[in-house]
């Protein structure tokens, strides 16, 4: 197995996702083609250019902190299963 | 009233004046709603009985003085933002009947204003897509050739005259290409004036909540209505110029238009011409011309592709099957998210979560991730740059004409088409798609891209009447 195979194993893995193995076979595929799409801009010389982290340039000026209603019986309505004030999965502990 | 040929303010004074109702209009369209959105599956849930509840609440607020400003005018709103009345599906089947405990931002600003929601309108995969070709429900038809798709079905909502004006999502092209393959004007503002809270995105840095419409006209009364701070969206800003009023168009002297030569290089011949044209056209009408260089935009794109898919990565994360949407079956915890997760994302959104984890990983992070950063902050300089020799630029907003249904694409074929789209949203400048002419009876958008905040210039230049424009076909 090569690397680019071994990294995508461990993708699927890390977000935990259902994938079949023609789907993961196909995945391979496609993001080797991806990555060689991506080389164009791998030779952009960037220089000293610095990472842009943000869709703009203004300054975040924080708001002060005022507590506010929970809107707790609103998302326990949206959940699948809500009880006793938390969310309900599997039981990992016997 | 025929919403096609009707401005809103027509729209509102007719409401206002008792020419007719709130509920007379929003009925009218509910009817126009089931005849036209047969065949074409523009719409994955309509508003029905809410829509016209609402309409007799805004009739009686009428009657008593009140002076909304957009007073029964029907409007469509895409299936990502978040509407408490109607299901909210996301673009997933595992969420057709979820109900969002909250309303966007946008969508109760509309409503404030006496708007009515109709329906909400189809999307990709999650969003992610410019074709509505990856949606579960199936693709957006279009309404000018049935076989081929409508790009946005917002784009089409309006298209078909069955609602006034749209709101839509953009973040790589979606709304500019759907306008321009239906031939209507869409416009993606300015990064922060347009609160994006309620909007479910898979990428933040660059989806922004668009309106699409007949005119632009239009758009500028609703932006008006959306603008401004949000104290829910941090990165909102202070919007203090109004934009109803573009009568005025700008003094052809006083302006230049930059045309990215190498830009219209990517395009067929026939789509070219589109384009050489309209720069003529500018030009015979005494605006100045620039030819300038954006040399980046195929690696612009790219850097778009490998910062989308990191941040749908991560903001899929959410999608676990818990806290909302579908719990998939199993005893095992992590079982139970694998199937959840499986049941939520479709095939598109599985493959960006998955390319975008991996392009996040030891060893690739440094080669791909921060290589885009900086590619993406030269974007923004080239950008910034070009409004040093022009005032506005005139690019495309589609690579191709729209995708026939039952055409054989790559994933990467598509991500390309976004190749005019995704480096303006890199740029974080507004941009406008407004018909320019047409191929083979097929509209072709041209996007004009301003500098930040500049919606009321492209808004005016955007009101020249091409004669192709979807107001002079019938």
């Amino acid at each position: 197995m090569d690397d680019i195979s071994k990294g995508l194993e461990k993708a699927i893995k890390v977000i935990k996702i259902k994938v079949s193995s023609s789907e993961q076979e196909q995945l391979q595929r496609e993001l080797k083609e991806f990555l060689t799409w991506l080389e164009p801009m791998l030779l952009v010389d960037t220089g000293q250019t610095e990472q842009q982290f943000f869709g703009h340039d203004a300054v975040n000026v924080l708001r002060d902190d005022h507590p506010r209603q929970s809107e707790l019986a609103e998302l326990q309505e949206a959940a699948p299963k809500f009880a006793g004030g938390f969310y309900l999965v599997p039981k990992i502990l016997e | 009233m025929e919403l096609r040929k009707t401005s809103i303010h027509q729209a509102v004074e007719a409401v206002q004046q008792g020419e007719i109702t709130a509920f007379e209009l929003i009925e009218k369209t509910l009817k126009n709603c089931s005849v036209l959105d047969e065949g074409l599956n523009i719409f994955n849930s309509i508003a029905g009985i809410d829509a016209l509840e609402q309409a007799k609440a805004i009739d009686q607020k009428n009657e008593k003085g009140g002076n909304l400003p957009l007073a029964g005018i029907p409007v469509a709103v895409k299936d990502d933002l978040c509407y408490g009345v109607l299901p909210t599906s996301l673009g997933s089947a595992a969420f057709n009947e979820f109900m969002s405990p909250v309303t966007a931002a946008a969508v109760e600003r509309l409503m404030d204003a006496g708007a009515v929601v109709i329906g909400k309108t189809n999307l990709d995969d999650m969003g992610q897509g410019s074709t509505t070709l990856s949606s579960p429900g199936g693709p957006t038809v279009n309404p000018w050739q049935a076989e081929r798709t409508a790009g946005s079905a917002g784009a089409a909502a309006v298209a078909t005259g069955i609602c006034m004006f749209a709101l839509e999502s953009d973040s790589g092209g979606a709304q500019r290409q759907g306008a321009s393959h239906c031939g209507v004007v869409g416009l993606r503002p300015t990064t922060g004036r347009v609160s994006r809270y309620g909007l479910n995105t898979h990428c933040s840095s660059f989806a922004r909540v668009g309106i699409t419409a007949f005119s632009c006209e239009n758009i500028a009364g609703v932006l008006d209505i959306l603008s401004g701070f949000d104290e829910r969206d941090a990165a909102t800003a202070v919007c203090r110029e109004g934009i109803t009023e573009i009568s005025k168009i700008p003094n052809s002297d006083k302006l230049t238009i930059g045309y990215p030569v190498n830009a219209f290089d990517f395009l067929e011949p026939e789509l070219r011409e589109v384009f050489e044209k309209a720069r003529d056209e500018f030009a015979e009408r005494g605006y100045k011309i620039a030819e300038i260089d954006l040399g980046l935009l195929r690696e612009g794109l790219q850097a778009y592709y490998v910062i989308a898919l990191i941040e749908a990565s991560s903001n899929h994360a959410r999608f676990d099957g818990i806290r909302f949407g579908k719990t998939g079956e199993s005893e095992i915890l992590e079982e139970m998210y694998q199937h959840s997760r499986a049941e939520i994302l479709g095939k598109e959104a599985r493959r960006r979560s998955i390319f975008g984890t991996y392009l996040l990983s030891k060893g690739n992070y440094d080669q791909y991730y921060r290589q885009a950063l900086k590619v993406w902050k030269m974007v923004r300089q080239e950008f910034k740059k070009a409004f040093d020799q022009c005032d506005l630029l005139m690019l495309p907003a589609a690579k191709k004409l729209p995708r026939l249904l039952n055409e054989e694409y790559s994933f990467l074929d598509e991500y390309f088409e976004d190749l005019f789209c995704a480096p303006v949203s890199l740029s974080g400048m507004p941009a406008l798609t407004v018909p320019a002419g047409q191929v083979n009876q097929l509209p072709v958008g041209m996007q004009l891209v301003g500098p930040p905040f500049s919606e009321k210039t492209l808004l005016a230049l955007g009101s020249w009447d091409t004669g192709t424009g979807p107001l002079s076909q019938e």
